[in-house]
């Protein structure tokens, strides 16, 4: 599938977002919700296809999301960095987003987090392999940084069976 | 002087009529000479007419060069197009595109 098509398909929805929302906090929070409801089926299928086995700690979790997943479904291998002491927090380092080719924000919408999807589909997907974990934006080329970073931090691991529900 | 040589263009894009239209056909050529400055057009099949005037003491200035400035030109024309906040028909304001252009002129300068 041509990856033009996809940009521009992700660019018409978050600029339609941006319209039917007045401020950039909510098209953010928007954004957010849409990737944790397509986490929470992209895992099925990424598990399906990739046949990883159950992850042991939180650092081969991160080994698989930037060499398997982000490779099978964005073409791009990020790199791991920035562990934090406790092994509970790391980096992952996206030299080129494909979502964001040809993008330039607008200056009226500087707060806006274009790519906040991803984080929504990380949260997701790993909330059905059972951890709960945060995922933010702390760099951003569309923002004028270098590299896109995506900081993932480990809350818990989720005990209960209680079927996760739709935002 | 620049509304004058889009009537030119306008003239030139209707005595083509149905020529088969490849990179060639697009430029157009200078439009016509006068006495401060030389005016060049280029049109995409889109209808999207750029227009270029030259300072005629410029004399080093050769047809591939303009020619190959047009083509720049239209590809960060393209890239502004596929910025999803870009209405088409508003001023264009990307900084990347303003960027090559400014590049592009310190070069002939």
């Amino acid at each position: 599938m041509s990856s033009e098509l996809f940009t521009l398909t992700y660019g018409a929805l978050v600029t339609q977002l941006c319209k039917d929302y007045e401020n950039d906090e909510d098209v953010n929070k928007q954004l957010d919700k849409m990737g944790y409801n397509i986490g929470v089926r992209l895992i099925e299928d990424f598990l399906a296809r990739s046949n990883v086995g159950r992850c042991h700690d939180f650092r081969e979790t991160a080994d698989v999301i930037a060499k398997v997943a982000f490779k099978m479904y964005l073409g791009i291998t990020p790199s791991i960095t920035n562990w934090s002491p406790a092994g509970d927090e790391f980096s992952l380092i996206l030299e080129n987003n494909p979502l964001v080719d040809f993008v330039e924000l607008p200056d009226n919408h500087s707060s806006l987090i274009y790519s906040n999807l991803l984080c929504g589909v990380l949260r997701g997907a790993l909330e059905m392999v059972q951890m709960a974990v945060e995922a933010r934006f702390v760099q951003d080329t569309l923002k004028g940084d270098g590299v896109t970073e995506i900081r993932m931090r480990f809350i818990r691991r989720i005990e209960d069976n209680l079927p996760a529900g739709e935002e | 002087m620049v509304h004058t040589s889009l009537d030119v263009v306008d003239e030139k894009i209707s005595a083509m009529g149905k020529a088969l239209v490849d990179q060639r056909e697009l430029y157009l050529g200078l439009l016509y000479p006068t006495e401060d400055y030389k005016v060049y057009g280029y049109v995409t099949n889109s209808k999207v007419k750029f227009v270029m005037v030259v300072d005629s003491s410029n004399t080093a200035l050769r047809d591939n060069e303009i020619r190959s400035m047009f083509r720049k030109l239209h590809n960060s024309y393209t890239d502004v197009m596929c910025n999803p906040f870009y209405n088409p028909g508003d001023r264009i304001h990307s900084r990347a595109f303003d960027s090559m252009v400014t590049s592009m002129m310190i070069q002939v300068c």
